[in-house]
């Protein structure tokens, strides 16, 4: 019994002093390369923002987990590392890239900068389409689509590009709250910063701009309550269509070129969504909102909508009762009239009066 | 032998005017009943295609709007004229052609109004076109361009209040129009013969009774 408690305080001092270690080592790296001096010394590369780089996965294994080649006597050596191999962990997930069309086109780092790259539900997909946009410009994204997909410049600022260009599947609604500046009121809408939410959120979490109550969870009362108000305020929710899984496999599937593959799901796959804000590391954090919201008739998304799949019931419930009450016409009337036929005809042909 | 009296009633451009609206109202009507359940109405094959015939009905009947509507305020002069109910229309006309609708037409009495070509419509055909044509067709054609221009005019569509305010006003003007054919068509029937009231939409002349 002694020996495994002895055993076991000696595993923990050494995962202790290994992570002690790991951070020391970190900040013994950021203290040169967080250091904005060194992009003078050699390339922009070498600058890490130790504040983006923090909040990423990558962090907490520490820097030499990835760059093992660097010598104890860094820098002064003179020896440049080699670039670290993602492929050393990622492995299912260079394979399939590597097999993808893109492949031969950008390299992990490309996309994904190893020192700011985050988890897929931490991010926006504004900020997932902005990385497709480093190499693929807008307008030119715009054009190429325009020729077959009715209103691509709307349907490029709702759905991230790996929605269609990656076998993603899962799909949720995640809102943003946008607003626009103040000094030109006629600007655009564009997502709101952290900073931003924090000012109109007063002293209370920014999430409490929507979640009114703070429990973590968004009734549909509390989603009308703010698209009712933000309004006033110059702000807004903008939907996208996420993907909850994303695969490396890029490529244009066959399935995205029917518009009934996302129009035609009917309104009971558009039952789950969140609004996403922005937090004070660069990353966001989904609320989840009640099931059902995108489908409220007015106020739940006024400013999102897919046609066909998100439409509202009790609309066409009001439809269809419109248009029955222009059918009791020929049907009460016309009723009416034949029962009451004999009343018309006043002579040999037969021609009603 | 006695002879028929005719009166020209519906001049041509009305006339060209009445059938390609009819046909792009129709197709309005079948298309958006696709574009709003496809996951149970597939009558065009594809989605887009019934969009995209959506969109171009929806073009021809606004193009064939601003032309009918130049041609009676400009070219006929006589909007206003057949289209505004007067007082008279308002106070006794209404009540009068209802009562003749629902009550004195299955009497058999005569309808109390007599169409000329300077006083086309009943009090009820002036108040139901005067809301048709001058109120729910421009909503219903302001309301789809800016769906099918979205991005472009956001600006307008923020205004409004956000895109599910504009669908759902298009959505039951277009449902009104399409209750609006039944009767129509119904209402049509209503002549000396079924068919009576058609002929004048086709070649313009209609047969007098006195």
């Amino acid at each position: 019994m002694r020996t495994r408690a002895t055993l076991l305080l000696v595993t923990l001092v050494l995962a202790a002093f290994a992570g002690s270690a790991k951070a020391e080592t970190k900040a013994a790296c950021l203290g040169c390369h967080g250091d904005k001096n060194i992009i003078a010394k050699g390339g922009g590369h070498l600058y890490i923002d130790s504040v983006n780089f923090g909040t990423t996965t990558h962090a907490r294994i520490g820097c030499t987990s990835c760059h093992s080649a660097v010598s104890p006597d860094h820098p002064e050596d003179g020896i440049r590392p080699k670039r670290a191999e993602c492929s050393e962990c990622h492995t299912p997930i260079n394979e399939e890239y590597s097999a993808s069309l893109h492949a031969k086109n950008a390299g992990c780092a490309d996309c994904h900068d190893p020192h700011a790259v985050k988890p897929p539900l931490a991010v926006s997909g504004e900020y997932i389409n902005k990385q497709c946009a480093k190499c693929h410009e807008l307008q030119k994204i715009v054009a190429s689509h325009t020729k077959w997909l009715p209103q691509a410049d709307l349907h490029i600022e709702a759905i991230p590009c790996i929605t269609c260009h990656t076998g993603s599947k899962d799909y949720v609604i995640t809102m943003f709250v946008e607003t626009r500046d103040q000094s030109r009121k006629r600007g655009e809408f564009r997502q709101a910063t952290y900073d931003e939410l924090v000012k109109a959120a007063g002293n209370k979490p920014v999430a409490s701009l929507v979640d009114g109550d703070s429990n973590g969870f968004i009734t549909l009362d509390e989603l009308r309550r703010f698209n009712r108000s933000a309004r006033r305020s110059d702000m807004r929710l903008w939907g996208m269509m996420m993907p909850e899984k994303v695969t490396h496999s890029y490529q244009i599937l066959d399935n995205r070129w029917d518009c009934t593959f996302c129009h035609a799901v009917g309104p009971k796959a558009m039952q789950t969504s969140y609004v996403a804000f922005p937090d004070k590391a660069g990353t966001v954090t989904r609320v989840a909102v009640e099931k059902g919201a995108i489908l409220d008739l007015l106020f739940g998304t006024p400013d999102f909508y897919m046609m066909g799949s998100t439409r509202s019931t009790p609309l066409s419930v009001a439809g269809l009762l419109i248009i029955v009450g222009g059918m009791m016409m020929p049907i009460g009337h016309g009723t009416l009239r034949f029962l009451t036929r004999k009343n018309r005809k006043h002579d040999a042909s037969g021609k009603e009066h | 032998m006695a002879h028929k009296e005719y009166v020209y009633l519906t001049p041509m451009p009305v006339r060209i005017w009445h059938w390609l609206n009819a046909l792009g109202i129709v197709t309005l009507c079948v298309t958006g009943l696709q574009i709003r359940f496809p996951d149970v109405v597939n009558i065009f094959g594809t989605y887009k295609a019934a969009i995209r015939l959506h969109n171009t009905a929806g073009v021809v009947v606004s193009i064939s709007y601003i032309l009918w509507l130049f041609y009676y305020m400009f070219v006929a002069g006589t909007l206003l004229k057949l289209y505004v109910p007067k007082l008279d229309d308002i106070k006794s006309g209404l009540v009068r052609q209802a009562f003749f609708y629902f009550f004195h037409y299955f009497l058999g009495k005569p309808n109390p109004h007599h169409a000329t070509p300077e006083n086309k419509f009943n009090p009820m055909q002036k108040t139901a076109y005067l809301a048709i044509m001058l109120v729910l067709l421009p909503l219903v054609i302001v309301s789809g361009y800016l769906l099918m221009y979205i991005a472009p005019l956001r600006e307008i569509v923020h205004v409004i209040g956000g895109i599910k305010m504009l669908v759902g006003a298009h959505f039951l003007i277009a449902c009104s129009f399409c209750a609006f054919l039944f009767v129509h068509i119904y209402l049509a029937t209503l002549g000396q013969t079924p068919l009576a009231y058609f002929k004048p939409m086709w070649d313009g002349w209609e047969e007098v009774h006195h």
